[in-house]
């Protein structure tokens, strides 16, 4: 048995919640109520079924995703059971030369109209608005109902105690005999009921919502294949961004460099019997030029793949990375497999690049990183001791590095308080484990 | 000397075992994977070897792995490692047996044939010679280096040369300055390091192992 506190407690949250619940799900069907209330009152016109239909009409479709919204806040924070919302999110409106905007869909003269625009296109294309309105359309009539039972067993107890003659103006019917006395069993009896119930009302509200707010596994499917799609693009386009770089390097720097040094030894050549001493610079020169071309190559090679990286793999790079940072780095690993290539790469360039910011940006003295094995895969955390502040920005290096993160399906969580420490986790699933 | 090369592209191999004979020592033999360059350091225990840190067939750090463990068997084997790329981590698992007779440069450091040959004798004296690309890592260390930050910038250079392994007189003649003034400033830096005067021979070994040890 219970200690009657916490009975009372769980009484009282109980109704109060059912009372939200009612609230909250009756919004729409109050729409409709007053849509009938303005038709009946307008009863003669014979237009007078244009307003009320309207009316109705926009205030369900305006209202549907704030309530679903609630709904979904509500049961989030009384359960836990979280519901993804999934709703699509417009994609950018772009300037175009010719100084109209473009949205994707329509050709627009200002900025303002081709979001609005965009605003409705999504909203109307968008699946999670036919399941909310759906929702809201079941909702009063399973978590409405039962949600109701507790204020309505109240109200029925505040009439039935409220004296003899209103309970008998109330329960006129019931009210044979001695007049009162049946009000007031009808009133004790909606008390008990009110009191029972409680508890329970609102508990319907999760199945309900988890039921019919989900996304159904299909839309589910198209969202994940909508992400992987612009995964893909990024990938691509990064890539070949990275090929121009390499190309464009080993071009400018190393091939131009050989020419250079073919061309001196080709010189010292003819040069050698005749003007020795100008001939021992020029191989001189070739030499310097040949060790300069091999950093510029080794610089290179870092950048595609750190060689200590693929000679020892992630947690040796890592340490010799701490080794080259100018920050107190520590390094503590619990990893003892090799990973991925891939993922070991990103992993790496992830780290190096928040060193470097910290470093860079954030004024640090110390950094700690750490790599522990996870149910949920790899959890790499990096925090410094630096000013804090971080943000990702669009386009910025922390949006960039979840972007790579993100085509191995992993996260990046910042904490960044101004004033510091900046705390960064990523989490990469690994099959492998 | 009789020296063995590890080296895994005949390119390179060849050219160095050419460059060493030219200086009149001996190659005894050479290797292409970390397993052989193991078993010719164990069979012939050179007075000196050259090796390369990436080797078939794996193409990782076997013949980084092969020295250490040669040199668990024999300590202070005397090694110069040339490799593509220098490692803080790498130079510091070396050096931290505390034996000496290391040496760890890049590939291109036997385009300075004299250089080389001499760093090669040096490593072969049971001296250390590290890359200049490795000791300004270590000396540009920031906060943490607390040893260091009591050795005045002069004192710094000079640290920087000698863990090259370069001599007294050679590190003079870079600085432009006397050899007295260097060795004031090596005996200040041994002093600052707390390395001792009884052990003469590896004292500047030493000094490079007390700051890689205790940074």
């Amino acid at each position: 048995m219970r200690q009657p506190g916490s009975w009372v407690t769980s009484v009282r949250v109980g109704f109060a919640r059912a009372c939200v619940v009612l609230v909250v799900v009756m919004l729409v069907p109050a729409v409709w109520a007053a849509a009938v209330t303005l038709w009946l009152w307008w009863g003669g016109n014979p237009w007078s079924w244009v307003a009320p239909f309207l009316w109705a009409g926009l205030g369900t479709f305006a209202l549907s995703r704030p309530v679903c919204r609630i709904v979904r806040s509500l049961v989030a924070r009384w359960t836990g059971t979280a519901i993804p919302a999934g709703y699509r999110e417009p994609g950018p409106v772009i300037q175009l030369s010719t100084g109209y905007w473009w949205n994707g869909h329509s050709y627009e003269r200002t900025a303002r109209d081709a979001h609005r625009d965009q605003r409705w296109r999504t909203r109307w294309h968008d699946p999670a608005t036919w399941r909310d309105l759906r929702f809201t359309a079941i909702a009063p009539l399973t978590a409405g109902v039962l949600a109701a039972v507790p204020p309505a067993g109240l109200a029925v107890a505040v009439l039935g105690f409220g004296g003899p003659a209103f309970g008998g103006l109330a329960f006129g019917g019931l009210a044979f005999g001695q007049g009162g006395s049946a009000a007031v069993l009808v009133g004790v009896l909606g008390l008990v009921v009110a009191v029972a119930a409680a508890p329970h009302a609102w508990r319907p509200l999760e199945p309900v919502a988890a039921r019919f707010l989900r996304p159904s596994p299909a839309m589910a499917l198209a969202d994940r294949v909508d992400e992987l799609t612009a995964q893909r693009a990024d990938v691509t386009v990064a890539q070949a961004a990275e090929i121009r770089r390499i190309e464009r390097d080993l071009h400018d720097g190393a091939q131009a460099r050989l020419v250079a040094l073919g061309l001196s030894l080709a010189t010292a050549e003819k040069l050698m019997d005749a003007h020795p001493d100008r001939a021992k610079a020029l191989l001189r020169e070739a030499r310097a030029g040949a060790a300069t071309s091999l950093t510029e190559l080794r610089d290179l090679v870092r950048g595609i793949s750190p060689p200590v990286l693929t000679e020892r793999g992630l947690v040796d790079a890592l340490r010799a990375l701490a080794l080259d940072s100018p920050l107190d780095t520590s390094v503590h690993a619990d990893l003892r497999t090799r990973l991925e290539p891939p993922i070991e790469a990103a992993v790496y360039f992830a780290v190096a690049e928040l060193l470097t910011n910290a470093v860079k940006h954030a004024d640090a003295d110390r950094a700690r990183i750490s790599l522990t094995r996870h149910d949920a895969g790899l959890v790499v955390e990096v925090e410094d001791d630096g000013r804090g502040g971080a943000r990702v920005r669009a386009g910025g290096g922390l949006a960039g590095l979840r972007r790579r993160l993100a085509v191995f399906d992993g996260t990046c969580g910042i904490t960044s308080p101004p004033g510091g420490p900046t705390r960064v986790t990523m989490v990469v699933p690994c099959a492998s484990w | 000397m009789r020296v063995v090369v590890a080296e895994d592209l005949y390119l390179l191999r060849d050219g160095m075992v050419r460059l060493i004979e030219a200086y009149g020592h001996e190659v005894v033999a050479t290797a292409t994977t970390g397993t052989g360059t193991l078993d010719a350091l164990r069979t012939w225990r050179p007075d000196v070897s050259v090796v390369d840190v990436r080797m078939p067939p794996t193409q990782s750090d076997e013949g980084l792995r092969a020295v250490l463990a040669a040199r668990r068997e024999l300590p202070g084997l005397p090694v110069l490692i040339l490799s593509q790329h220098v490692e803080q981590l790498y130079a510091r698992e070396l050096l931290a047996d505390g034996a000496g007779g290391i040496g760890y440069f890049l590939k291109e450091s036997v385009f300075d044939a004299d250089q080389f040959i001499d760093a090669l004798e040096r490593v072969a004296g049971g001296g250390t010679a590290l890359d200049p690309a490795v000791i300004a890592k270590l000396l540009s260390r920031g906060s943490s280096s607390r040893r260091l930050d009591r050795l005045t910038e002069r004192e710094r250079a000079v640290l920087g040369l000698m863990a090259e392994g370069l001599s007294n007189q050679a590190v003079a003649q870079r600085l432009f300055l006397s050899e007295s003034a260097i060795s004031k400033h090596t005996t200040s830096i041994f002093g600052k390091l707390g390395i001792t005067d009884d052990d003469n021979t590896n004292r500047r070994v030493l000094a490079v192992l007390t700051y890689l040890n205790n940074p």
